[in-house]
Formats: C-alpha cells, structure tokens, sequence
C-alpha cells in the first residue's frame, strides 16, 4: 500500500471496518508496474481491428461475394441460415450476410474515421489555439464548444441530414461536426497542461514565434492523447451512424452497418425466424465498438503523463 | 441572483438561436411551396396554377421576407399554435399531431430516467460495499459493455430475447390500449433505453461512495456504532449524490436521441416517428415544432438541474 492511499484508520491502528479493499485501486505500486504494458487484451483489440479493417479495404479484391447479387436457391424461400456457402446467411432477398457485413464496414468505418478526422482537424486546432492564447480567444470558442454542447446531439444530425442529399461525405461531416466541442474541449485541456511546461519556456526564450511553439513543440505532445481519445470517437460515430440508420437518414447508397442491422430487424416475424440475419452484424459491430473503445481507453492510460508522474 | 439571471438569459437566447438556425435552414435548404403544392409550384405559366401559388404563398406567409415569418412563426409557437403541417389541406394541425405523440415519448423517458434509477443505486450501492471484490469487478465489466452497446443494438436483443423468444413481455404498442397495459407495452423500450444510463449511474456513484466511505464522519458514525447497512444508505449516500444528479441531467439529452431511436424499433407512435416521417414528407413544420421541443426540454432540464443543485449544495449560490 503507498503511502498516498493511507487513511486516518491505518495511521491511528484502528480495525477498520472497511479494510484496504476500499481504496483506491489506481496509486498502487503494481499498477504503476501494469501501466507501462499494454497487455494482452489491448493487442487482441488491435488483431481485430486490424481484422475487420483489412477485410473492408481489400473486400473487393479478396474472393468475397458480392453484397448485391442474389443467391436464389430454387425451391426454397430466403433468408437462408448460415451455411459453408453463406456463412452468416443471407438476408430477405437472398443476399450474402457476411459480405453485406464486410461492404457495410467499408460505409461505417469510412464514416466513422473521416468524421473524427474532421473533429480532430476542426475541433482539434480549435482546442489547441484556446488553449495556447487563453484569454479572450479561449473564451470565444469555449462558448462555442459550450452552444455545440447544448442541444441534444441527434437533433442536429437528424436537422442536417434531412435537409441535405445523404451521401457519405454529409452523413461524415454531420457525425464530425458533433465531435467538434468533445474533441476540442479535451484538446483544450491538454495544450493547458503542456502550454506551461519548461519546454514551452525554453522554446519562447529562444525566439520561436507562436505558430512554431504550437506546430513544433505543443502539437506532438497533444497529437498522442488526442489520438487515442479520438479511438473512443470512432467508436461513437459508427453508433451514430447506426442511430442515423434507423431513423432512415443515413448514407443512401450501399450497405452500412446500421442499415443492414435494420433491414433484419425490421420485422419481428424475420427476427423470429432468422435472427442470424440481425445478430451476426451485431456482434461485429458490437466487437469493434468495443475494441475501439478498450484500446483507445488502453492507449490513453498507457501515455496518461501525469497519472504516470505521480 | 446575477448567476440567476445570467443563466435564465443565455438559456432563453438558446432556445432563440436554435430556432433561427432550423427556421432559416429549413426555408433556404428546403423548397417550402414545393412540399407544399408538389409539382405545381413550378408550373408558374399556368394561371391557375399561379393563383393556387399565390394562395398557398398568401396562407403560409411565404410571400414575405424570412425575418418577418420567423417572427410570424415565433409568435404563434409562443401561445401553443405550431402551424398547418406541409400539405395540400394542412390538417391536422401540428398542435393536435404534437399533443397525440408527445405523452408518449415523454412516459417513455419517465419510465426510462425512473428504471435507470431504481436499477443504478442499489447496483452502485452494493458494488462500493464490496469494492474490488470479485461482484464488483464483474459489475465494472458489465457496465463497460453496457455503455458501450449501441442502442439499437441493446433494443434488438431485449426484443428478442424477451419478446420473441420467451414471450415475457409485450413488443408492440398499442395506442388505444388503457393506460397501465400501455405501461407494461413500454417495459422493454424503457429498459433498452434505462440499461446503458443505469451502468453510466453506477459507475460514477460507486466512485463516489468509495470516496465517501473514506471521510472521517464515517468512521465517527461506525465507532459510534451505527450499522454498515446505515452507514451506507444514512451517511454515505446523499454526500455522494452530486454528480449523479448532474450526470442524469446530461444524460437526458443522450437520453431524447436514444429514445427517437428505440420508438422506432419497438414501432411506438411517439414524437420519434413523427419526426422521422415529417422528414420523408419534407413536413418543416413538423419537424420544427419537435427540433423546438426537445430543444426546449433539454434547456429547461438544465436549468432545473442546476436549481436543484443550488439546493443540495449551497455553495454553488454564492460562485
């Protein structure tokens, strides 16, 4: 037991009712010890992620059916149970699961990555700016991360892309414009804890200019945590883009996650009868949620400087 | 009373700027006289045609300028008129649409904030009793996959699960059924909707308690005697309630997005699917009047939350 997690109990040397389980788990020496690994766990998020990502970049060169075609079998009714040749099934119309599933990553990812690449790029330099100039900078758009915050995220997804065409930039840029204020507001955050360190100073001291302290010596250090909040990000968006799905304002063409999902579940008979049709797509997308977010909370412990020093 | 009026003021030019953002949206994006008319809005070298426009134009104030219909329009939203729905006719007018769908979205909530809540105290409570023990560790793992499933996701296999496979509970809604078995029809909506808010609850409580339970007062309430039952429902919990207000009070907004989304998988006629089909029907109207709603709704909660945090914890009057 370190000496920071010592109560007023073990210093007088009272039975405490509530032995040390009550403490806090994180000051403990072990930990420190774990912290520097990633573990186990962390690679096998990342196996599949790199699983499930793979697969959606190279889908159509690798020997997968295509998610259009309809494999008819004469005499028979689809949706099909999963089989050699269909190994997630297939869905109403007679139409390969897992490849619907895989083309549907390629949709859902795309829009899920690009629309933290547009929180990070916006909301992210935005961040970073206040954060460095503070003052009346910083005031202005932390009031603007603030009215961002202030209404509920799906009313101004469902505002934007029911007024404009919903093509997958749109369906990107509405999810990104939402990951604006969080984004920023942690990007925020951690130029503040860095924008006083002695680095910082030497830096000013020897005549670097604004542009050059934030791009040279305030970015790299902001750009590791910020990289693995915005995994959590990723996982938000492609939910997102699930919400958006089901109430029928998401990207129009192709399959995505979120329709497919919809598409099986829309009807309770077809649940009843062919639940494979619904619960594969879950699951894969429930694994890479998942994944996302237990290697991006991985990876923001394992850099987390100040838990670290400590 | 500065904080008051300061907060009052940036809420009601909220609510404002919000309304101004869809009106004008709406008005430059979409095509008001066509959703309208239809196809006849364009046809503008017939003369009857042109006097149906101009009719149209005249009823739905569309013949002046924008800042004068905003105007128009905030005017009459104030004294409860939401206006004539997007169509030939108009009818039903938005407020009767409004007043049929809104109960239930609303009872969908309540059931959904009151099940989170029933569900997360005891869970925090008897997580933070047994902390790091092997039932809290495996509670910390369900919560972590409870926040992170989806919830359509969460709604599918509750619908499965209890529904379809074990007959359990209802999954269709039915609107003229008498209250309570309208109730019992949302049981499986609100839970997929209380679920994920409920492990969000007990995570921040349980850290809060653990906290607490290490102040001295506990200690001094343990040497005096009082039970670890007591200790624990008595003196720690209502130290430890702060943020799980504020939390539940942020959660709402989470909370109005999920539920648009849950009425659509377990088919409840509520302001969700309104929502949904006002927008395939291009219906502005209608979707003004539910964007206002919720937007109103989360702001009015907030200040309430803060209200009612002002109450429990004087110190935030005075800053």
């Amino acid at each position: 037991m370190s000496d920071l997690g010592m109560t007023e109990a073990d210093a007088v040397g009272h039975e405490d009712p509530y032995p040390e389980r009550f403490l806090p788990h994180e000051g403990d020496q072990d930990d420190k010890a774990e912290k520097r690994k990633l573990g186990f766990a962390f690679w096998l998020c990342t196996a599949w992620l790199v699983a499930v990502i793979g697969l959606a970049i190279f889908a159509p060169y690798l020997a997968i059916k295509s998610p259009n075609v309809n494999f008819v079998q004469p005499g028979e009714r689809p949706p099909y149970s999963p089989s050699g040749e269909h190994w997630f099934g297939t869905d109403q119309d007679a139409r390969d699961m897992f490849s619907r599933t895989i083309y549907g990553a390629r949709t859902s990812l795309t829009v899920g990555f690009s629309a933290i690449a547009f929180g990070l790029l916006v909301g992210g330099t935005l961040g970073l700016l206040a954060g460095y100039f503070r003052g009346k900078i910083d005031q202005i758009i932390s009031f603007g991360f603030l009215s961002l915050l202030s209404f509920p995220a799906l009313i101004l997804a469902i505002l934007i892309t029911s007024l404009l065409e919903r093509s997958l930039l749109t369906i990107a840029i509405t999810i990104g414009i939402l990951s604006v204020a969080p984004v920023g507001r942690v990007s925020r955050a951690t130029t503040i804890s860095f924008a006083d360190r002695e680095f910082v100073l030497a830096a000013r001291s020897l005549g670097a200019r604004h542009p050059r302290i934030i791009v040279r010596e305030l970015l790299p250090n902001v750009l590791i945590p910020m990289g693995a909040f915005s995994l959590l990000g990723v996982a938000i968006a492609i939910v997102a883009e699930g919400s958006l799905a089901f109430l029928g304002l998401s990207v129009e063409k192709g399959p995505t996650w979120g329709k497919i999902i919809l598409t099986a579940s829309q009807s309770s008979r077809d649940l009843e009868n062919a639940p494979y049709m619904a619960f594969f797509p879950i699951g894969v997308l429930f694994l890479t949620v998942l994944a996302l977010n237990f290697a991006g909370d991985r990876l923001r412990s394992f850099f987390d400087v100040r838990e670290l020093s400590l | 009373m500065k904080f008051w009026v300061s907060r009052l003021v940036g809420a009601f030019a909220l609510i404002l700027t919000v309304s101004a953002i869809t009106f004008g949206a709406m008005n430059i994006l979409g095509d008001p006289l066509f959703n309208i008319l239809g196809p006849t809005a364009g046809d503008v070298s017939n003369p009857e045609s042109v006097a149906k426009i101009e009719a149209a134009e005249a009823q739905f104030n569309l013949d002046k300028p924008l800042p004068v219909r905003w105007a128009l329009w905030l005017g009459d939203f104030v004294t409860g008129d939401f206006g004539v729905q997007f169509s030939a006719t108009g009818q039903p007018p938005v407020s009767d649409l409004i007043a049929e769908r809104l109960p239930r979205s609303l009872m969908l909530l309540v059931m959904a904030q009151t099940m989170a809540v029933i569900i997360s105290v005891p869970w925090a409570i008897w997580s933070a009793a047994k902390a790091n023990s092997a039932v809290d560790r495996t509670s910390t793992v369900m919560t972590f996959f409870l926040v992170g499933m989806p919830t359509f996701a969460l709604g599918i296999i509750l619908k499965y699960g209890l529904s379809i496979r074990f007959d359990w509970f209802p999954a269709t809604f039915v609107a003229n059924d008498p209250f309570w078995t309208r109730a019992w029809q949302m049981f499986l909506p609100a839970l997929t909707l209380a679920l994920p808010s409920a492990a969000v609850y007990q995570r921040l409580l349980r850290t809060d308690l653990i906290t607490t339970l290490q102040e001295d007062f506990i200690l001094t309430a343990r040497s005096k005697g009082v039970s670890k039952r007591n200790v624990l429902f008595k003196h720690a919990l209502r130290p430890s309630l702060f943020s799980f207000i504020t939390i539940a009070g942020v959660t709402t907004g989470t909370l109005i997005g999920g539920a648009l989304v849950v009425e659509q998988i377990f088919r409840i006629p509520g302001l969700g699917s309104a929502i949904v089909e006002a927008i395939l029907r291009e219906d502005f109207p209608v979707v003004l009047a539910i964007v206002m709603i919720v937007t109103i709704t989360f702001v009015v909660l907030n200040v309430l939350i803060d209200i009612l945090y002002s109450i429990i914890d004087p110190r935030v009057r005075a800053s």
